[in-house]
């Protein structure tokens, strides 16, 4: 227990199923690219305390790619998603259903 | 139990409390403030590993930037009002999410404690954290080092990802499909 290894890895687990479940379940896709960002992050804290753990930098480099992509998917798809409720009036799932069948 | 392994506990408890608030709200906007505390206490515990460029760029990128982004399109789709009916899954839907996320985080568990318990955890890859920021002058100047002298294909890539990622945007958010 002299690691934060442990509880960063135990937490970086639980934060990435959290934000898999609320993929999974949610019907408002904007709350999903909020969790697609907070399994991101989920990523992000396991990569800083392995990355601290072993005294190397490799890790923060791949954060630091990580968060600028964060970034570019985020905007991307919050104007997909601007897009689709200009063309449908809506951004609820069960309302997309154009190409079921 | 010293003091780094107290606020190492309060940050993570406070993190997976604001995870539970953002899976169980809602409303778009309580989702995203709880998602604003993740990203808070999440830089938190960066600050308290001493990793502070790591926390800066998290403060300053997510916290700042990604949040303004979202809370701004959930006002400007006007998000925040009810719509009628019901607007959580079937509880189908929300077994088999539940199923498939709680799988995972178990496989996930079990293999980080096979992996604590085999002897090449306490075998340091590089040197010691504090011995190599003396070497180096401080994280910031290693981490420089390491983008823009081994890494900087993929620095320019990203650049390039960003710029695509700007057009896009503007090209995808100005018109109107037919």
């Amino acid at each position: 227990m002299d690691s934060p290894l442990l509880v960063t890895q135990t937490l970086a687990a639980f934060l990435f199923c959290m934000g898999l479940f609320m993929v999974l379940y949610r019907k408002n896709t904007m709350i999903m690219l909020m969790a697609i960002e907070l399994m991101l992050n989920s990523a992000n804290l396991s990569l800083v305390s392995f990355s601290h753990h072993y005294g190397l930098l490799e890790g923060q480099v791949q954060v630091f790619f990580v968060i600028t992509l964060a970034a570019a998917e985020s905007a991307i798809g919050i104007s997909l998603l601007l897009n689709l409720y200009r063309n449908l009036g809506s951004v609820y799932t069960d309302k997309l259903s154009h190409l079921k069948g | 139990m010293d003091n780094f392994q107290i606020i190492l506990i309060i940050l993570s408890v406070a993190t997976a409390l604001c995870g539970i608030m953002m899976a169980v709200s809602r409303n778009p906007i309580s989702v995203a403030l709880s998602l604003l505390g993740v990203l808070l206490f999440t830089a938190g515990i960066y600050g308290l590993m001493a990793e502070h460029l790591v926390a800066t760029l998290q403060l300053v990128v997510y916290a700042g930037a990604v949040m303004v982004l979202f809370i701004f399109s959930i006002m400007l789709l006007n998000l925040n009002v009810e719509l009628k009916g019901p607007k959580i899954a079937s509880p189908l839907t929300w077994g088999c999410a539940l199923l498939v996320s709680g799988t995972i985080f178990l496989a996930l568990v079990k293999s980080f404690v096979h992996f604590l318990a085999s002897p090449e955890v306490g075998y340091s890859l590089g040197q010691s954290s504090e011995s190599q920021q003396d070497a180096m002058n401080g994280q910031t100047y290693g981490l420089a080092v390491e983008l823009f002298a081994k890494h900087y294909i993929a620095f320019e890539l990203m650049g390039v990802a960003l710029l695509i990622a700007i057009i896009g945007a503007v090209v995808l958010a100005k018109r109107k499909i037919d």
